[in-house]
């Protein structure tokens, strides 16, 4: 373990979320999770679908009110870190604006939280110099490929320098090319600002390759049913994946779902 | 070769040469059958040519005009009510879509009601109106107007409820007011839908103009029309007429699709590289299914 990451950042506590179903019925999505994330870490929560992963990150978001227990971050609730603007968020879908361009998305955030013209130029060609997308400035989004989409999507979110990044299922819907070469992308942008970042994810080796921590969600209800630390040393590149270690985290991983491995 | 003759048949110029051709062959077979019947074709179906012909005619058909002058200096106020009812009809419309999607209890209550205002006819509308207004062209215009905004309002509207979920959410966690949603994301987002409507409303705009020029006689394309009809003057005016309100009708599509992309430069752009960039990708796709089967990946 990376010992300087050391201060609480986030402390879920007790967190509980339940819906309501169509006829009314109560629907547990979580049950009971607390977990107590550390600033500059990379942690994913990792489940099948149904285990509440991404209920979690949208607790953490502001973007859903647990129904029990609380989220506090660095002492602030949600709602306070919103209103700072302080959180970046990635979905599964780029969700680009197709009437900007793709210097103009990564500039909206901006725009919302009243940079000079100037300073939002600047930032944005250091954030596509950073995602490799230089020559593509002044492309619209539907001229792009859905891998270069996420990659304004994620140079857009770590534009505004958030204290915290959240990623749901970023690379999900793309194919494996795609996938890896974006993960060491993200690495090596994530080094550089050393951002707390919660990543969401379904996929085993992608949490483990990422993560300094994977928290492993369990359904039915949705709760945390192991961490498990990952100590590959970084910076991580991709030939770990074929090491026995790397091999051995992912069985790990794999035989702390509850219910044996899936 | 194949792909050629392909590329050409989905150009749109070709697509367009296709329809003139088809509609002047089909017209002109319609116009010699009617020529074989004993009433006056004239008034039926004319050859094109005699239209055309009808257009450069020096002769005088009405107060020392010729026909093509008399539909001209008619068309400047029939185009002029169209125009401003258009206008006013694009920002009612507009401003309505607004208010609905920012209040769900006004789209609840207005919505279902405005289609009623399209059912009734527009010639059992206009007396109701004059009588308000007192005053022919206003109520015209008017007239103009109820029947632009109705498209334009729900195209609009369409638009404002096609933002995806997520967008809001983004907008959301930037804690963005709403002045700035509005601002930055929904109207920017719905201009391609309200230019659908603005497209299908601008011809609208022109044909009700000249309908309700018909109701009273002080000049405008639809009352020398009528009176083309009643045999007061040569009854190619009003083929000549029936001519131009097409072109026109036609230019003012045209026209608004000039506009949108003036308004959305990513319309045009789009359009002219999609073609190219989806073969580039495409291309560098096989290249890297190449190179992987070579690597034995």
């Amino acid at each position: 373990m990376e010992s300087v990451k050391q201060e609480v950042e986030i402390k879920i506590n007790d967190v509980s979320v339940t819906f309501k179903d169509n006829k009314g019925n109560n629907v547990p999505a979580l049950n009971h999770v607390n977990l107590d994330i550390k600033k500059g870490e990379f942690i994913s929560l990792l489940g099948p679908s149904g285990c509440g992963k991404t209920t979690l990150l949208r607790t953490i978001a502001d973007l859903l009110d647990p129904t029990d227990g609380s989220v506090r971050i660095s002492g602030l609730t949600p709602k306070e870190v919103r209103m700072q603007q302080k959180f970046g968020i990635v979905f599964q879908s780029p969700v680009l604006f197709e009437w900007r361009t793709v210097k103009e998305n990564i500039e909206l955030p901006l725009e919302i939280m009243y940079w000079n013209k100037k300073e939002r130029s600047e930032r944005a060609n250091q954030m596509l110099e950073l995602v490799g997308l230089k020559e593509f400035a002044n492309h619209y989004p539907g001229q792009l490929s859905g891998g270069m989409q996420q990659r304004v999507g994620i140079a857009r979110a770590f534009g505004i320098r958030p204290e915290i990044l959240l990623m749901d299922e970023p690379f999900s819907a793309l194919d494996e090319f795609t996938k890896e070469k974006l993960h060491e992308d993200l690495l090596r942008i994530w080094a550089k600002t050393n951002k707390t970042v919660i990543f969401v994810t379904h996929n085993i080796a992608e949490s483990v390759f990422l993560s300094d921590r994977v928290c492993v969600l369990s359904p039915h209800p949705g709760r945390l049913s192991a961490v498990v630390d990952i100590d590959l040393p970084r910076p991580r590149t991709l030939e770990m994946r074929d090491t026995p270690h790397f091999n051995e985290l992912v069985a790990k991983v794999r035989n702390s779902f509850e219910g044996g491995s899936l | 070769m194949k792909e050629r003759i392909k590329k050409a048949a989905s150009s749109k110029v070709v697509v367009t040469l296709v329809w003139l051709f088809g509609i002047a062959a089909i017209w002109e077979v319609m116009a010699m059958r009617v020529a074989e019947t004993k009433r006056t074709p004239a008034n039926i179906l004319p050859h094109i040519g005699d239209i055309v012909k009808s257009i450069f005619d020096a002769k005088m058909v009405s107060n020392n005009m010729t026909a093509v002058q008399l539909v001209l200096s008619n068309a400047s106020d029939t185009l002029l009510r169209a125009f401003w009812g258009f206008l006013i009809g694009a920002i009612v419309g507009f401003l309505l879509a607004i208010l609905m999607k920012l209040s769900k209890i006004v789209e609840k209550t207005i919505f279902p009601y405005l289609m009623l205002i399209q059912m009734i006819p527009i010639l059992g509308m206009a007396p109701i109106i004059l009588a308000m207004t007192h005053d022919i062209g206003a109520s015209r215009i008017i007239i103009a107007a109820i029947l632009t905004f109705y498209p334009i309002a729900t195209n609009t509207l369409a638009g404002l409820n096609s933002v995806q979920k997520e967008k809001y959410e983004l907008m959301y966690s930037y804690s963005a007011s709403k002045w700035t949603i509005y601002r930055k994301m929904l109207i920017p987002a719905c201009i391609p839908y309200l230019f659908t409507g603005l497209k299908i409303s601008a011809p609208m705009a022109i044909t009700a103009s000249i309908l309700v020029d018909t109701l009273q006689g002080d000049g405008g394309l639809g009352c020398i029309l009528s009176q083309s009809l009643k045999h007061a003057m040569s009854i190619y005016v009003f083929w000549q007429i029936v001519l131009f309100s097409a072109a026109v009708g036609i230019l003012s599509c045209t026209l608004m699709g000039w506009i949108e992309k003036i308004v959305s430069p990513m319309k045009r752009i789009e359009r002219k590289q999609n073609s190219i960039f989806a073969r580039r990708k495409e291309a560098q796709y096989e290249k890297e299914k190449e190179k992987s089967l070579a690597t034995g990946e």
